[in-house]
């Protein structure tokens, strides 16, 4: 993806979110002006606005740029099965130290996250599978009385 | 004014505070010397465990993790010739050659000097400075505090940012997420989209983890994942010569220390700039300034000793525009902000009157961490050198579990862990399509203030339209930041 690429559809994207915002969440989902002070609104629809203005006037340079020069630099690649290998352990830990309890949850999602980054030995990944886990497991559990989950 | 000092001082003196600022240090440094980590990281992953602090422990805790961290910066990038913080990169450049020589550390004790320097320049200015400024600050008004936040977040979407566009929408995405929760004025639930955990409002910790920490690691992974080359740590010469500074060295980078702890000291004080502007502009005044500029970049101490004074003493005196104006410089001072508010206080120049003591008990403990500094860098650091050489397929996976149980930790919630996650993939997104998180997050810090001044503004205006008229100071920070936008505008026509 070129950058000037990247740049249109990033400043796409955030017209629509904050056009959206304007027309249907912050009204949707703001509670109404109860007759004093200032509206709940307020805030939010000027944020929104802004941003609405600065992704037009992002668009404008865009096309401004790419009437001047085709193409541009190659920007950094996004890894999607590369986030999606680290972020969905994440999403799953909390459920699964509920279902099964924090020691066994964490030494699996250890050694998830561990062959997700690479890690083939055994030694290593047993040893920092275990040890962390069971190392914050007693400092929230003794030392700082933190409920667990 | 004498006693609270004093006591003030005294408390900072506590066991369990010298206990704390240690750690902070320690902690602060080994966090600073892993490639990749930086203080505010590991501010973000520490801020749950300030908690179970005292409020002057905590805070002294934090700094003296900011502090250790910039020196940890300089022992990989002196090392490794991989900077470890971005404000570290100019200490490379002489630092590297040095230890390629050799002269590894002495190029890292000139570091550690240069740091303690700097910072203990900064924290003189700033325990001479803040008070008075405070006490300025005192006679602004909603008006000016209001104009005041349009003109911090403009200066620091437009400088710190490589699109000032980018940074704005940044900024205004942050106050707009800042504003999720209950309504200061009718008390009704804003933007929850009835999901009952939004009603607290978003907590800083799991935004700081998930942005500062959790993507970064992302990122790194995505770097270092498939490179199997090893890094090799340099050796060290056991001559005495080529392993100690001596005095008339240091003495040799007077001139040096004094013109870079000031530019540095000047530059952290403003918001947006940061530490790597600050050693950048350093390095490039002490090759100005030298007689022999061509032999910079080979090995000089007065490279790293310009870099390191100047982005260490951005420590201390970006806390100047956070304790006089509340609003912070840099990303640092952002998420101290967070802890102060953790701990029932808001920074700005009240606290001078409500919380004098906390103060100085602040002050004390800078200046203990600063002493610890060099204590701790004078005898670990050969410890602190084997470090940068923690191989990261075993450290960031236990980084990624500490920030999913720090997020936890914050309000025992795991929705808290969702939050953080789904900030963490926003960050990603953010520095992929180059757009800055730190002013998002500075955005979201700020968003309570700014409200709260609109509506005292609005109220108190009987919503008079040319309200900011009438305020003098109020116009000339609207019309600067007017201007700093308008130049911006200007650019993008120009093309």
């Amino acid at each position: 993806m070129t950058q000037t690429l990247r740049n249109g559809i990033s400043y796409s994207i955030v017209a629509l979110f904050s056009g959206s915002l304007l027309l249907w969440i912050i009204p949707g989902w703001s509670p109404e002006y109860p007759g004093y002070g200032v509206p709940a609104t307020l805030l939010p629809n000027i944020a929104a606005g802004f941003m609405l203005v600065l992704a037009l006037l992002g668009i404008l340079r865009t096309v401004q740029q790419r009437l001047k020069s085709k193409g541009g630099t190659e920007t950094e690649k996004i890894h999607w099965r590369h986030l999606v290998a680290f972020l969905f352990p994440c999403v799953l830990l909390m459920p699964a130290m509920s279902l099964v309890g924090f020691i066994p949850a964490g030494v699996v999602f250890m050694t998830v996250i561990q062959l997700a980054c690479g890690q083939r030995r055994w030694m290593p990944l047993t040893i920092v599978a275990i040890l962390p886990v069971v190392i914050v497991y007693a400092l929230m559990r003794f030392a700082l009385g933190v409920p667990m989950p | 004014m004498f006693d609270m000092i004093c006591a003030g001082f005294a408390e900072a003196l506590h066991v369990a505070n010298l206990f704390f600022v240690l750690l902070g240090v320690i902690a602060g440094v080994i966090a600073g010397a892993i490639p990749g980590i930086n203080g505010p990281m590991a501010i973000a992953l520490c801020i749950p465990l300030s908690y179970y602090m005292s409020p002057v422990a905590a805070i002294g805790f934090l700094v003296g993790l900011n502090k250790g961290a910039f020196f940890g910066g300089s022992i990989s990038g002196i090392l490794l010739n991989t900077p470890g913080t971005p404000e570290s990169a100019a200490t490379t450049w002489d630092g590297h050659p040095l230890a390629q020589q050799g002269k590894g550390e002495k190029a890292l004790r000139t570091a550690l000097y240069a740091s303690v320097t700097g910072d203990a320049f900064a924290t003189l200015v700033l325990i001479l400075v803040a008070a008075p400024l405070a006490a300025v600050a005192l006679y602004m008004g909603p008006p000016e505090v209001f104009a005041l936040i349009c003109m911090a977040m403009t200066i620091i979407a437009g400088l710190g940012t490589k699109s000032m566009i980018r940074g704005l929408i940044a900024a205004s995405l942050g106050v707009l997420i800042g504003t999720i929760g209950i309504e200061p004025v009718s008390a009704m639930p804003r933007l929850t989209f009835g999901i009952v955990s939004l009603e607290r409002g978003i907590s800083l910790i799991p935004i700081g983890i998930g942005m500062l920490a959790f993507s970064e690691i992302i990122i790194q992974l995505e770097r270092i994942i498939g490179d199997k080359g090893k890094t090799e740590v340099l050796s060290f010469s056991p001559r005495p010569e080529d392993r100690f500074v001596s005095l008339k060295e240091y003495l040799g980078c007077a001139v040096t220390l004094l013109r870079s702890s000031i530019a540095g000291t000047i530059v952290g004080a403003l918001p947006g700039l940061g530490a790597p502007v600050a050693s950048f502009f350093a390095y490039d005044q002490a090759v100005k300034h030298s007689k022999h500029p061509e032999e910079f970049g080979t090995g000089r101490l007065e490279g790293i000793a310009a870099s390191e004074s100047a982005n260490s003493a951005v420590v201390a005196s970006s806390l100047i525009p956070l304790f006089t104006l509340g609003i912070p410089g840099n990303m640092a001072a952002a998420l101290l902000i967070g802890a102060f508010v953790l701990h029932g206080m808001t920074p700005g120049p009240l606290m001078f009157e409500q919380n004098a003591q906390f103060i100085y008990a602040i002050y004390g403990s800078l200046i203990v961490a600063n002493i610890f500094l060099l204590g701790v860098g004078q005898l670990g650091l050969k410890v602190f050198c084997k470090m940068v050489s923690i191989p990261p397929l075993v450290l960031y996976p236990i980084i990624i579990f500490t920030c999913v149980m720090g997020s936890y930790l914050s309000q025992y919630s795991s929705f808290d862990v969702t939050l953080m996650i789904a900030f963490s993939l926003l960050a990603y997104f953010m520095r992929k399509f180059e757009y800055s998180f730190i002013c998002l997050i500075i955005g979201f810090i700020l968003a309570p203030i700014w409200e709260t001044s609109l509506q005292q503004v609005i109220i108190a205006s009987e919503q008079d339209p040319f309200m900011f008229f009438k305020h003098p100071v109020a116009d000339i920070l609207m019309v600067l930041t007017f201007i700093v936008i308008c130049k911006s505008v200007f650019s993008i026509r120009k093309g």
